[in-house]
Order: structure tokens, then C-alpha cells, then sequence
């Protein structure tokens, strides 16, 4: 097959006129492909995202046994269950779950020192949520 | 007649508030918290205003948020609804102070009867049976054990500020009586935050059986009782009418009495007046100023519609009801499907509804705000729907309400459909044996 070069100079031309990257030509059998080498997508490499690995929290988490409304305090301005340095026993109550008006405690499940509260007073908490970690 | 109302609740109870509004061509504005805006009661409402977050004291207990709805839609009156704000005499004198009209009593009446005390004093003038006791805040422990003495053990110790079971101690002999009276004050104070407590005898079997009254200006009509006696955790779940265990004599003397006092102390509304049955005799329990959840058992079971006409007082003054207009024939019974799991102690079951076929039918009614796809939050009451159905008689109501619980299909969340089967095919359901106390004794699990 003969090298139409005329061809190739002329797409070459509509590359640039149109900003393009790549051009694609058939007429019957023949078919010619143009495209050019830009810089700035193959020279690009993936990095990987800088963000440290997440960290999971060391330590005992005392979960939510029930999707509800997180309470700190047994009434509202009431002394907190617990706060953070608090030395609380296995079975203390950490905090009230409510669901449809159902007060439910949530016991800590083993002996320790209060390292962290994770959620605000009156917050929506859902099943299974960390609610308190222990150290 | 008002132009537009404004719903001052949600859920099943709201829908219901609606229906009666748009039947007599009134306007309905429904508010909402925000987790509450895709709700049946929003969709329904010709207008709807979202008066702020899931908490209810963010939201159906913000008097200001809600006043401000009633500004922005030029609402002429407030329905409260059951529970929330609706026995709240403060927030009907904001309303009132706004010229805005609440419906339902007045301010006053709602302060009066909702102290416990001072209702039981008003019933006692009034010429009701009132339970033995303290007649009042106990003084301290000696006046405490002079007063067991008098009426006997076992007693009941309450707070006077309370409701919902909470505070409340049973004492079998006096050698309890110091360790509970301390108890029971410390826990009123703190769910309360008033110690005042009162002592009243304490029933063994007691059924619960409540009056239903429509009063103005002109008069007073009671529409017949309901008996309430199937409940958990101080909570109704099955009511009925008439009671299988009053007898005509007992019955007309209560349904008397009731009309007077009610009469006596110039109510205006919807009401209901509950009583303690035991033995033979009835004593007035508490006053509720307030449409009830179960207000649709005497609907079904007398053809009026209570919320309309609770509306027409409101508006006019006046019932147009006469007392020998109201006949209540055959027999209803209503059961309270709500978001639990009654095989573990009735643990909330919140989720969205996958599945929802609400049975039909002759006689059988369903009030409630379930859809498919719903979403059954935990922010509020478990109650999802309730199912209303009315027979010949007893028997026959009993059947009914059984084929539409067989037909009645709820996936997603767990209900009280299930408890309801094995209760009403229960031999003391049945029978009609059963007190206040039978649900939690009984294993049904």
C-alpha cells in the first residue's frame, strides 16, 4: 500500500486547527489514524494519595446497641455518666440510647479509664456506633 | 367554621386531624421536624412548615417554632393532638393570648385536671368515687404510715407531678414503706423534678375502663366506655366497648356520674374520664383533656366522628349532640400496632417498611401514617398504626379483628400484629378474664 503522506500532512493540519489529539480517516479500505503525543497526560504517574493510613483508635469501644438519640447525662443539664479520665467499672452505665421513648442504658463492657466520648449530647446515633472508647 | 387549621403533631394522629379538616373543606397546615418531612402527615397537609430537628423539644415541643408556623400560614386554630404539647396548659394560653383558638379546653381546665391531686379533689366534689389515700402530698413518713394504716396495705406511692408508670412504688407491709417512700420521692424529683409524692391503695386486679365525653356550653354527652384493660408497661394495647365485665346497673351509674362531673366543671371539648374497676365498684383515676389514641373504638362503635366534632365545639361553643341521639350497637375492638418486638420485651424496632398490606374489609377500619417505603424512625412513640374493627357482638368482633390481623402484612420492622393473634385467641382474652397486669404475667413467647 502507498504512504499517502499528502494525507497525513492535511489531518495533521486539522489536529492543530481543531486542537484535537487523535484522527481517524477511512475512505473505502484505506483507513489512516493521526495522533499526537501530548506531554501532559502521558507523562502523568498515579501517586498515591498522602493521607496516612486511617488509625483505628486503640483501645476498648463501648458500642450503641440500638439507632437512637445519644444522652450524656441522665436529665438535660444533669451530671455526665462518665467523662473523659473517668476510672468506670465493667456494667456502668456510659450513657442513655433513646429509641421511641425507650430510655436504654448502655453499660460499659469491661473495666477501664474513659480515653474518649465520640458523640455530642443529643446526637443521632446509629446501631453499632462507637459511642465511648476505653484505654 | 375556621378556614385553616394548623396540626400541632405527627403521625397517625395527625393524618387523622387532617381527614376531619379536609371533610368539612378546612385548611390543614402540617409541621414537621426535619427527619419527618417525607411523612404521611406532611404529604397529606395543604401546607406544611418544617419547625426544626428530630428532638421533640427541637421541634413538636418548640411553642415558638410552632407559633411562628402559625404567623407565616395565617392558621385561625391549633389541633394539639394526643401527647406532645397537648395537655400543655401554657401552650394553650400562648395560643389563647394570640387569638388563636386551641381546640380543646381552656387553659385552665387543662392546669386544673392535669395536677392529679387536684383532679381527684374536683371528682371527689363533683361526686366521684375517688380511690382511698392521701388526699393530697404526703407530709412526711409518720403521716405516711398513719395513712397505710387507715386504708391497708398493699399501697401505691405516685408522684404528683407524674404519669407513664414512672415513680411509682408498690409497698406490700409497712416494714417496706420507709426504704420505698424515700425511693419514690428521689425518683420523682428526678424524672419530675418535684418530690411530692401521694399514697393511694393499690388495687390486685383492677381493670381499666375510661369514658368517653363530647361537652359545651349547652350540655355534656358521654359516648359509652371503653375498657382498656390489656396493656404493657403501664401502656394500652387492646381496647374495647362495652366493657364485657360491667354490669347495666354499674355501667348507667358510671356513664351518670361521669356527665355530671364533667358538666359540673364546665369542660368544652373532647375528653375522657378514666376509672380503676375492681370488684363491683370504679373510682376515678385521672381526667384526660384530650383527644385519645383510642378515640376511634367509639367512632366505629356509635357513628360519630369525634374529631369533628371536637372541631364544631371549637369553633361554635356548642355540641350538637343529644345524649338520645347516641346509641352504641354491637361491639369494637381496637388493637395498637407499634414498632416493637414483643417476643423481647418490646424493644424498639425502628427501620423502613419494605412491605405494607393494611387489611380491609366490612367493618375495618385502619388509622395510621404507614406507607411502602417509609421510614419508622426512633425519635418518636413505637405506635405505627391501629386497627379498628366492629362485630354483632364480642364473638364476632373478636373473629374480625382476627382475619384482618391474618390479612395485615408489615416487613421491615417488627410489630405487635403477631402479640395481638396469640392475644386475642387467648382462652382469658377471650373469656374476659384478664386485669391490668395479665399481659405482663402471661407468657406468650
Amino acid at each position: 500500500m502507498k504512504i499517502d503522506k499528502k494525507l497525513i500532512k492535511e489531518l495533521k493540519d486539522y489536529l492543530d486547527e481543531f486542537n484535537l489529539s487523535e484522527i481517524e480517516y477511512q475512505d473505502g479500505t484505506k483507513k489512516v489514524k493521526v495522533a499526537k503525543n501530548i506531554s501532559g497526560i502521558t507523562n502523568i504517574t498515579a501517586h498515591k494519595p498522602n493521607i496516612p493510613p486511617k488509625k483505628e483508635e486503640s483501645g476498648t469501644k463501648i458500642t450503641s446497641p440500638i439507632i437512637g438519640t445519644a444522652y450524656l447525662a441522665p436529665e438535660p443539664g444533669g451530671k455526665k455518666f462518665v467523662e473523659v479520665g473517668s476510672q468506670i467499672k465493667k456494667g456502668q452505665t456510659v450513657m442513655i440510647v433513646e429509641a421511641m421513648k425507650t430510655m436504654n442504658h448502655v453499660p460499659s463492657t469491661s473495666d477501664g479509664i474513659v480515653k474518649k466520648v465520640l458523640v455530642q449530647d443529643g446526637e443521632a446515633v446509629e446501631f453499632g456506633q462507637t459511642l465511648v472508647l476505653l484505654k | 367554621m375556621f378556614k385553616k387549621v394548623l396540626i400541632a403533631n405527627r403521625g397517625e394522629i395527625a393524618v387523622r386531624v387532617i381527614r376531619a379538616c379536609k371533610e368539612w373543606g378546612i385548611g390543614t397546615v402540617a409541621v414537621h421536624s426535619d427527619v419527618d418531612a417525607d411523612s404521611m402527615h406532611v404529604r397529606l397537609a395543604d401546607e406544611s412548615v418544617c419547625i426544626g430537628s428530630h428532638q421533640p423539644q427541637n421541634s413538636y415541643l418548640n411553642i415558638a417554632a410552632i407559633m411562628s408556623a402559625v404567623d407565616v400560614t395565617g392558621a385561625e386554630a391549633i389541633h394539639p393532638g394526643y401527647g406532645f404539647l397537648s395537655e400543655n396548659y401554657k401552650f394553650a394560653e400562648i395560643v389563647e393570648k394570640h387569638k388563636i383558638k386551641f381546640i380543646g379546653p381552656k387553659a385552665e381546665i387543662i392546669k386544673k385536671m392535669g395536677d392529679k391531686i387536684q383532679a381527684k379533689i374536683i371528682a371527689k366534689e363533683k361526686g366521684l368515687p375517688v380511690i382511698e389515700g392521701s388526699d393530697g402530698g404526703v407530709k412526711d413518713l409518720k403521716q405516711a404510715k398513719e395513712i397505710c394504716k387507715k386504708i391497708g396495705y398493699p399501697v401505691l406511692i405516685k408522684a404528683s407531678g407524674g404519669g407513664g408508670g414512672k415513680g411509682m412504688k408498690i409497698v406490700d407491709d409497712e416494714n417496706k414503706l420507709s426504704e420505698m417512700y424515700s425511693l419514690a420521692r428521689l425518683e420523682a424529683k428526678k424524672y419530675f423534678g418535684n418530690d411530692e409524692v401521694y399514697i393511694e391503695k393499690y388495687f390486685k386486679n383492677p381493670r381499666h375502663i375510661e369514658v368517653q365525653v363530647l361537652s359545651g356550653k349547652n350540655r355534656t354527652v358521654h359516648l359509652n366506655e371503653r375498657d382498656c384493660s390489656v396493656q404493657r408497661k403501664h401502656q394500652k394495647l387492646i381496647e374495647e366497648t362495652p366493657s364485657p365485665v360491667l354490669d347495666d346497673k354499674v355501667r348507667s351509674d358510671l356513664l351518670d356520674k361521669t356527665v355530671k362531673m364533667v358538666e359540673a366543671i364546665g369542660y368544652e371539648g373532647a375528653g375522657t374520664v378514666e376509672y380503676i374497676y375492681e370488684n363491683g365498684k370504679f373510682y376515678f383515676l385521672e381526667m384526660n383533656t384530650r383527644i385519645q389514641v383510642e378515640h376511634p373504638v367509639t367512632e366505629v362503635q356509635t357513628g360519630i366522628d369525634i374529631v369533628k366534632e371536637q372541631i364544631w365545639i371549637a369553633h361554635s361553643g356548642q355540641t350538637a349532640l343529644k345524649q338520645d341521639d347516641i346509641s352504641a350497637r354491637g361491639h369494637t375492638i381496637e388493637c395498637r400496632i407499634n414498632a416493637e418486638d414483643p417476643s423481647k420485651n418490646f424493644q424498639p424496632s425502628p427501620g423502613i417498611i419494605s412491605v405494607c398490606h393494611q387489611p380491609s374489609g366490612f367493618r375495618t377500619r385502619v388509622d395510621g401514617s404507614i406507607f411502602q417505603g417509609c421510614k419508622i424512625t426512633p425519635y418518636y412513640d413505637s405506635l405505627i398504626c391501629k386497627l379498628i374493627c366492629k362485630g354483632r357482638n364480642r364473638t364476632e368482633a373478636i373473629q374480625r379483628t382476627m382475619r384482618s390481623l391474618n390479612e395485615f402484612v408489615i416487613e421491615g420492622v417488627t410489630t405487635t400484629i403477631d402479640l395481638h393473634k396469640r392475644i386475642l385467641s387467648h382462652e382469658k382474652f377471650v373469656s374476659s378474664e384478664f386485669d391490668t397486669n395479665w399481659l405482663a404475667k402471661e407468657k406468650f413467647y
